[in-house]
């Protein structure tokens, strides 16, 4: 096969969570029954008109703003015309000539290098209502018509189905910290679309277009788009032309398939929306939107960058966004963010899991979890001890001395005491001295296992440990 | 002669509006929406224009609603006037591949 | 017959108030005049057994409104819950609006009482009311003739004295030509003064709801209780509330009012020009200066009109597929059949041409060659109209150009219907406000009508130079004569 450039071109849409839907004020809401949360605005009822919700162009300024992109300050909304059962008024309200966003940028590491994807334009529109297919008929039900949806389209600047899934990756997390959606592609919220063509050289007018519509996971773009590359590959290869069409990944065959050719560029007809005035956003309703954005992950990384957590550490906190934001609660101590985030990765997220809780539902202060990371490094609490004590801190509202003491959890710190229990144990394990002597380190885990069992847990591991090997080394 | 559109013209426009035309009308549509078009084409003929737009003639700047949720319709009041539905879903004819 | 519905709303009031006459008593008599006067064809449907009920709900309520207790008829464009509204089409002929109109809320809200739907343009898309799928409205003065259109059922029950109000809209001249051609008053207020929630859109960048009465007073009397900023139409007024009437019945001495050239062109009869230079003189009489002057682009504003008209309309109108409302094919086999087939039989011919003509404006390229183009050259229109309200009071000139024609006339010219609004669609496309008021009428008896057109918001100068006109030609405006009544 010969070597081809591919075009990738993203579009992506979310779905914003705010309580009501974008021109009408009924419920947005999900998995409700079928047309429980609509109204005659959502039904394009004869009559009706359009009003805007506030928190939606609000969500779309701090998106705007985490996607690097310029905000235009005199927007109007525009009509796109098409008939579908799924578009109430068989035109959907949305922004054409004056998206609200436009050049912006989401960075990428690929392959140990920096590349910004380039964002043409983020757009505010309303989405389309839910339909099921039957046999001879399709079911509609308005409930999600109607409800925010932002579109952030890339320029066609991808070359690659991993550069195409970093991009979601990071788009994703991004839309996540900045609470513009809860982006779960399983639920619809975040729908992907992929434009892929190939062309010779960079010097040539771009390839044929095909389109891949809706694709369900962020693997499955890379594996599609990977997969189309190929595709038309094969096509050019055996002379082949073919028409701009639109494909659907088919994961069962793990391969794009055809859903239509475009004959004719669709005629959207689009024309501003004469329902909606010009609208004009103050630097102040700017400011005020941008206060709320929190931290955003390439921040955060900084800061623990900063704070010495290991980069393993620091990508699994951010991956677990309700940790981060508790972590940074306590940036104006002096607290070590490496040992925090063991505490936090390691067992409090494994009792989390098990119990299905979020870090709120429990007990856990940001001042009794610093006292706690305090313990750990003054060694007044071993990792045995914090598993016993872990329920107890999580559940209950006694700070973290008051339940050592309740425990009666006192370690042995005394050099003497341990010396000899240590000499206790040699005593009565010399085959195991002689195995340590011959070079076995086995042997020395065991005897370190006998020291903690005699001390039922309570010996400091690390004093332990090195009075264990002075010992050992001085019958050399 | 009478100007008139070609068959397919009328049909691509008959498509757009999403309106059957029967094969006795198309004739008369041949001629009517010609003369319409025609008529459109005078706005060529004005030259000296502002580039600025009015989209509404309303002296309103868009306001913004509160996020809150206001009433909804009953369902059993919206199906009234569907004219095909399956419990409280709007039924359709099938539509295929999308 | 009683002959209470004669009486002005002031009268009509007193009575209300003395408990000489009572709402029901209002109410059996529209219903007998509309009974007796079916021909006029002026209803789609009537609201006999709500009308009635409310009516003697009424009974026990204090009168606290002028407008309290008074029938009114409302064009079947704007939505009335639980009242069917048609909008004169088949497409809509069984649908009930489970909504009311915000113009509705605030009727209701008056006491006022709904006495039916009147009968209109299909989708208030036509000039003569004769698109309608329930047949034309007659005129009252000639039964032979139009009453106009859009809003022709509406001017032809205030006219035929069938009721006192009437709603109407106008998008290019609906409210003010059949006034003209039925010899009423009918106010097209600013845009965004009357919200249009509810009101069925044609076209949304012009349409406008506005009042239809037999006299100025009561017209401005009526337009207090409709306007008001409305949270549900974004390009409603937040304007605070006035009262029009309060100009009514002053001088108008040293006031200045300019007609453009091309509303006294020789598109306008011979005959009403020259009932119109009547007016002038008597106006430079009384002691105001009239001036003729250009207006940019007036003989453009048709062309202007079809393109946004028409685009916005097929738009608009698209919502009609057969899936949520209105006529549906029966059994479809596709969805395209389900589209294409309810449009088919729903819509009838007007329409149907005006949402192709709409759909080819706003396609590929058109959308810039047409549509853009109309929208910056409708901004110099409105310039226009703005920079001539720096120097004058009011632009006036004929509401039409010729008095109503015969309902036999031919309706083969799909350009007709544009060019009997010549003189009326300029206003909307500047979104300014504009009355006709009837000053003659010609030699066959048929009525002919002042326009008169002010600054944005400023309704209360309309009705001053309207009612001063009134007073002072004082015409019998009663197609049977007011001896006859009295």
């Amino acid at each position: 096969m010969s070597n081809y450039i591919p075009t990738i071109g993203i579009e992506v849409h979310v779905e914003l969570k705010t309580r009501s839907k974008i021109f009408s004020n009924s419920k947005n809401g999900y998995g409700m029954g079928a047309n429980t949360l609509t109204n005659v605005i959502d039904l394009g009822y004869p009559g009706t008109l359009p009003t805007v919700n506030e928190e939606v162009i609000n969500i779309a300024i701090k998106a705007a703003t985490v996607l690097h992109c310029k905000i235009r300050k005199m927007m109007n909304f525009d009509r796109k015309n098409y008939f579908y059962p799924d578009n109430s008024k068989n035109y959907q309200i949305t922004q054409n000539r004056t998206p609200i966003g436009y050049d912006g940028y989401i960075e990428i590491d690929i392959d140990g290098k920096k590349k910004k994807i380039e964002i043409e334009e983020m757009h505010i529109e309303e989405d389309t209502c839910k339909s099921a297919h039957r046999k001879d008929v399709t079911l509609l039900d308005f409930n999600r018509a109607g409800v925010p949806l932002i579109e952030i389209v890339t320029k066609p600047c991808i070359s690659s189905g991993e550069e195409a899934k970093l991009y979601l990756e990071k788009l994703r997390e991004t839309l996540l910290y900045a609470d513009i959606s809860d982006c779960k592609i399983e639920e619809g919220s975040m729908r992907c679309d992929a434009n892929v063509s190939i062309r010779k050289e960079e010097k040539d007018p771009f390839g044929t277009k095909a389109e891949i519509k809706n694709i369900g996971s962020i693997s499955n773009v890379k594996l599609s788009i990977e997969k189309e590359i190929i595709r038309q590959q094969k096509l050019y290869d055996n002379h082949e032309t073919f028409k701009p069409q639109t494909r659907r990944f088919d994961s069962k065959l793990n391969d794009t398939v055809l859903m239509r050719v475009k004959e004719t560029g669709n005629d959207y007809r689009y024309f501003p929306e004469p329902d909606i005035p010009y609208l004009y956003l103050t630097d102040e309703q700017i400011f005020q939107a941008r206060k709320t954005i929190p931290m955003t992950p390439d921040e955060r990384r900084e800061l623990y960058d900063k704070r010495n957590m290991s980069e393993v550490n620091r990508e699994k906190i951010i991956a677990h966004r309700e940790l981060s934001d508790f972590l940074n609660k306590l940036v104006e101590t002096n607290l070590d963010f490496q040992i925090a985030s063991n505490l936090l990765l390691g067992d409090i997220s494994s009792y989390l899991n098990k119990k299905n809780k979020t870090l709120k539902e429990t007990k856990l202060t940001q001042e009794k979890f610093t006292d706690l990371v305090e313990k750990v490094i003054d060694r007044t609490l071993t990792s045995k001890n914090i598993k016993d004590l872990l329920t107890d801190i999580l559940e209950k509202d006694q700070s973290i001395s008051e339940l050592i003491k309740e425990k009666n959890i006192s370690n042995i710190t005394d050099d003497s005491i341990l010396k000899e229990i240590i000499h206790k144990v040699l005593e009565n394990n010399e085959e195991s001295i002689k195995d340590y002597l011959s070079g076995h380190d086995r042997a020395l885990k065991y005897l370190m296992g006998q020291v903690m069992k005699e001390t039922k847990g309570s010996a400091d591991p690390l004093l332990a440990s090195n009075l264990l090997k002075e010992e050992l080394e001085s019958k050399k | 002669m009478q100007e008139k559109l070609s068959i397919s013209e009328v049909k691509h426009v008959a498509e757009l509006a999403k309106i059957r035309i029967s094969d006795n009308e198309q004739e008369k549509y041949q001629i009517e929406l010609k003369k319409i078009f025609n008529e459109l084409e005078k706005i060529e003929e004005v030259k000296d224009y502002d580039e600025e737009i009015i989209i509404t003639p309303t002296e309103e700047k868009c306001q913004l609603r509160k996020d809150e949720i206001g009433q909804m319709v009953n369902p059993k009041d919206m199906l009234k006037n569907v004219p095909r539905h399956s419990g409280n879903y709007i039924e359709v004819p099938v539509v295929i591949n999308e | 017959m009683n002959k209470y519905l004669d009486k002005t709303i002031i009268e009509l009031n007193q009575l209300l108030k003395e408990k000489k006459i009572t709402p029901l008593d209002l109410v059996l008599e529209a219903f007998a005049r509309i009974e007796k006067e079916h021909e006029l064809n002026a209803f789609i449907t009537l609201n006999k057994e709500e009308a009635l009920k409310e009516a003697k709900k009424l009974e026990t309520m204090e009168v606290d409104n002028l407008l309290f207790g008074l029938p009114i008829a409302i064009k079947d464009n704007i939505l009335t819950k639980n009242l069917r509204t048609t909008c004169a089409s088949h497409m809509l002929d069984n649908f009930i609006p489970i909504y009311d109109a915000t113009v509705v809320e605030k009727i209701k809200e008056k006491h006022m009482i709904i006495i039916g739907k009147t009968n209109m343009d299909e989708f208030a898309m036509g000039s003569s009311s004769r698109t309608s799928y329930f047949g034309a409205p007659r005129n009252p003065w000639n039964k032979q003739k139009i009453a106009g259109g859009s809003s022709g059922g509406s001017a032809t029950t205030v006219a035929a004295r069938l009721l006192p109000l009437a709603l109407g809209s106008d998008t290019g001249g609906s409210i003010r030509q059949p006034a003209s051609y039925c010899g009423i008053v009918g106010m097209k207020p600013t845009y965004g003064r009357i919200s249009r929630y509810g009101l069925v859109a044609f076209a949304s960048s012009l349409d406008q709801i506005g009042p239809m009465t037999r006299n100025v007073y009561e017209n401005a009397l009526f337009l207090n209780s409709l306007v008001g900023k409305d949270e549900k139409d974004l390009t409603s007024s937040k304007k605070e509330r006035e009262d029009f009437t309060r100009k009514i019945g002053q001088e108008i001495k040293g006031m200045k009012f300019a007609i453009p050239n091309y509303f006294m062109s020789d598109i306008v009869t011979e005959e009403i020009r020259d009932r119109i230079k009547e007016v002038i003189q008597l106006l430079e009489k009384k002691g105001a200066t009239v001036d003729y002057i250009d207006i940019a682009y007036l003989e453009n504003a048709v062309t202007l009109y079809q393109i946004i008209a028409m685009g916005e309309a097929s738009s608009n109108l698209a919502r009609f597929d057969g899936i949520r409302y209105g006529h549906s094919k029966e059994n479809p086999k596709d969805i395209d059949d389900l589209y294409y087939g309810s449009r088919e039989e729903g819509f009838g011919e007007e329409v149907k041409r005006r949402i192709m003509v709409g759909s080819y404006i706003l396609s590929g390229d058109n959308a810039k060659k047409y549509y853009d183009k109309a929208l910056s050259i409708r901004s110099d229109i409105r310039t226009s109209f703005l920079k001539a309200f720096e120097k004058y009071d009011l632009i006036i000139g004929p509401t039409t150009t010729t008095t109503a024609y015969d309902l036999t006339d031919p309706m083969d010219d799909p350009l007709k219907t544009f060019l009997d609004d010549v003189l009326v669609i300029p206003v909307n496309m500047a979104g300014l406000p504009g009355l006709n008021v009837p000053v003659a009428f010609s030699k066959d008896h048929m009525p002919i009508g002042l326009h008169i057109i002010g600054k944005p918001f400023d309704e209360a100068t309309i009705y001053q130079l309207a009612s001063f006109i009134e007073k002072e030609l004082n015409l019998d405006l009663n197609p049977k004569g007011s001896d006859e009544n009295e």
